[in-house]
């Protein structure tokens, strides 16, 4: 039993890792398509790291929001933002505020910084899914950084949905799923705010002639 | 218990209603109906929470004590204000041609989902459903503000869209910690994010992880108050947004914001010395009150104006909660409701002028009092009202945050050696005298800045060609409603409102 616990928990910790990889990739990664591309590919880290926490723990309920984020978050919404990026043409090279080098140092940063937060809570936790809990903080700065950092409204989606990645990380790993009813509330909340996000594109593109939210300047001071 | 049900059905099912039904009279009468319901059955549950004490309903999932049951008193008097004043508003977009008559379906369908949203961030029981309802407030209202779908509004609702969404998802993170540290405590984990949970077992949960909590929780619905430094998206989405939907936004929508915050910090004040969040909270009032005065002394947009003032009014109720104790969170707690009748009468008005004159600018616009009598008496009113000035019911909340503050100073301010963020080495007495000087120099610029403006806008000769004279209409009722209930209030509350701030203020205040 204790081999398995260790073992099952060295595995968590590699999944997590992996999404936090697929993080730096999203920051390294220059053409928007290959951006959606490893999103899924995070998304579906997601759902493994889940369904190990599931069955390591025999929580039923885990493997219903695993199934969730497999459906919506590896299938769906890839396939709504590829549609997008079709329509819109704009497969060109990323404009971005902060060039790639200094971006994957200031993400290396935001690590360290989310572990240095998470130190005094960490040993709280089970000791399954210890460590994921700062790996999951490091995902939503990384997410939010990605926000800042790129003007594509197509990249600032993929960076809200990298930051929700973070967050059921946080909820799985750590506390083992939360209540369902907020976990089904949270995916609908996900759903639908991509699907908006999505509509918003079009009618940017529509009256801008451009996705590019530097342009979005009219309001100010 | 039907009045939680009649609660949350009527929203619900005059949302669905409003995407069949064509006629345009048809739609604000069901608009009217469905509010009308939801005020009814908030009359129904004051009556019971004031008889009996909170309850719970709907199997665990609904908790109504006296708090939330106020901020449904301010979602439905608020509600049922807009409610009279989109008859005329609407009604004439439509005919102006400014909107396709088509989209009105929309348009209510959203208000419904906005209201419902903010009903179930009142009633749920537990935080995590609350949040799930903010971030549908999020959704139901970025469409509400881009309705016009020029350059700008596109641009207010996305700025909207992103920078909730972003600062929601801390929440949630702040959330998930609150989770995290019931797992320790609580033995039965599938309801561990009910308040009714939590708050017997509040006094083990571990204080590292709830003071983490509360950081990422305040950051992520302080966005949704607008409280500087997240406010950016805040005057935008007001300029941009139809007269009615602002009025809900700013009325109704900052203060379900704002009980989110009380909600946990109630539980996490239980683990973790008040200073901690009574500090953080009053940091954050300051920041907001001193940055709003200041742009309120340069704006030259009505709409910005109002913005900025509602930014500057959450402040203050923000410090009346950081200063805490029963006379800080009393004054915090009316002035939210003061600050939800003043400020969507303002937006009523500004939305009158905003018709008649088609301009934004505060310089191009004279005369209102000839022009539109009614419009400008509500102008002045919510104006007057706004600067917090006797007789209004804002003046007795602000002397009372004034002088809570006078009296027992900020929480962590004035003496160091205290875990919170701000450890200044001054004398105790030293601090309250300078913060309280703070308050009162800003709030009398403030004062200074928007009667100025509205003044300005008030008096002289209209320009050229602007009709003038008013036809009274049904959206100059809530005007001639809120400035009585603005004036009432500052003598006189009634007996079952008072109780249930009271008793409202008494659950806040951790003994």
């Amino acid at each position: 039993m204790q081999v398995l616990s260790s073992i099952g928990s060295q595995l968590v910790n590699v999944c997590s890792a992996l999404l936090l990889l697929t993080c730096f990739a999203i920051v390294a990664q220059r053409r928007l398509s290959a951006c959606v591309d490893l999103f899924a590919l995070q998304s579906a880290f997601l759902v493994v790291t889940a369904a190990l926490v599931a069955y390591l723990t025999g929580n039923q309920h885990i493997y219903i929001a695993a199934a969730l984020t497999g459906v919506i978050k590896v299938i769906i919404i890839p396939r709504v933002l590829k549609k997008i990026i079709d329509r819109l043409n704009v497969k060109r090279e990323l404009v971005m505020y902060i060039n790639v080098q200094a971006g994957l140092l200031i993400c290396g940063g935001l690590v360290m910084l989310a572990f240095f937060i998470s130190q005094p809570i960490i040993p709280l936790g089970s000791l399954l899914t210890r460590d994921s809990l700062a790996i999951a903080l490091a995902i939503v700065l990384i997410g939010l950084f990605t926000m800042i950092a790129r003007q594509k409204a197509v990249t600032q989606l993929v960076g809200f949905l990298v930051m929700e990645n973070g967050l059921f990380l946080g909820a799985t790993a750590a506390t083992h799923g939360m209540p369902l009813i907020v976990e089904l509330g949270v995916f609908f909340d996900v759903l639908i705010a991509a699907l908006i996000a999505g509509i918003y594109t079009n009618r940017l593109q529509d009256a801008f002639d451009s996705v590019d939210t530097s342009r979005l300047t009219a309001l100010k001071e | 218990m039907i009045a939680v049900v009649v609660l949350l059905v009527a929203p619900l099912l005059a949302g669905g209603l409003s995407l069949v039904v064509r006629r345009s009279t048809l739609l604000h009468v069901i608009n009217l109906i469905s509010l009308g319901a939801l005020v009814t059955a908030e009359f129904v549950i004051t009556r019971t929470v004031l008889r009996d004490g909170p309850f719970t309903a709907l199997g665990q999932l609904v908790y109504l004590d006296a708090l939330s049951t106020f901020i449904l008193f301010i979602i439905g008097a608020v509600g049922l204000a807009c409610s009279f004043y989109m008859r005329s508003y609407m009604d004439e977009q439509v005919a102006q041609g400014v909107i396709a008559p088509t989209r009105l379906n929309l348009f209510f369908f959203l208000f419904h989902m906005f209201v419902l949203a903010m009903v179930v961030a009142t009633v749920a029981n537990s935080v995590g459903v609350q949040w799930v309802a903010i971030e549908a407030t999020t959704l139901a209202t970025t469409f509400l503000i881009a309705f016009w779908r020029r350059r700008e509004s596109l641009e207010a609702g996305w700025k909207y869209l992103i920078l909730c969404s972003v600062g929601i998802s801390l929440a949630l993170f702040g959330v998930v910690l609150l989770y995290y540290s019931s797992l320790q405590v609580l033995s039965d984990v599938s309801q561990g994010l009910n308040v009714t949970q939590l708050l017997p077992v509040a006094d083990r949960l571990n204080p590292q992880v709830l003071k983490l909590a509360f950081i990422f929780i305040l950051v992520g619905y302080g966005t949704k108050v607008g409280l500087v430094p997240m406010h950016s998206w805040l005057p935008d989405a007001y300029t941009e947004a139809p007269a009615p939907v602002v009025a809900m936004l700013a009325g109704v929508l900052e203060v379900v914001a704002v009980y989110a915050i009380l909600r946990v910090r109630m539980i996490i004040d239980h683990a973790v010395p008040v200073d901690f969040t009574g500090g953080l909270l009053a940091l954050l009032g300051f920041a907001s009150f001193v940055t709003a005065t200041f742009f309120i002394l340069i704006q030259h947009n009505y709409k910005r104006l109002f913005a900025y003032s509602s930014i500057e009014h959450m402040g203050i109720a923000m410090i009346g909660f950081g200063v805490g104790g029963a006379l800080g969170t009393f004054g915090g707690l009316f002035h939210l409701l003061n600050h939800g009748l003043a400020k969507s009468m303002a937006f009523f008005a500004a939305g009158n002028v905003h018709r008649r004159f088609h301009t934004v600018e505060i310089d191009h616009v004279q005369g209102v009092a000839i022009a539109q009598p009614w419009t400008a008496f509500g102008l002045m009113t919510s104006g007057l009202a706004l600067s917090a000035l006797p007789p209004f019911a804002a003046f007795a909340s602000e002397f009372q945050i004034v002088a809570a503050l006078a009296s027992q100073g900020v929480p962590g301010v004035g003496f160091t050696g205290t875990e919170g963020m701000v450890t200044v080495a001054l004398s105790d007495q030293f601090s309250r005298v300078a913060l309280a000087s703070v308050f009162l120099v800003s709030a009398v610029l403030s004062f200074g800045g928007l009667l100025y403006r509205m003044t300005g806008m008030v008096w002289g000769i209209p320009r050229e060609g602007i009709v003038r004279g008013e036809i009274w209409t049904l959206g100059h009722l809530p005007i001639i409603f809120l400035a009585g209930a603005l004036v009432g209030f500052g003598f006189f509350l009634p007996q079952p409102l008072q109780q249930l701030l009271e008793q409202a203020a008494t659950i806040l205040v951790i003994q």
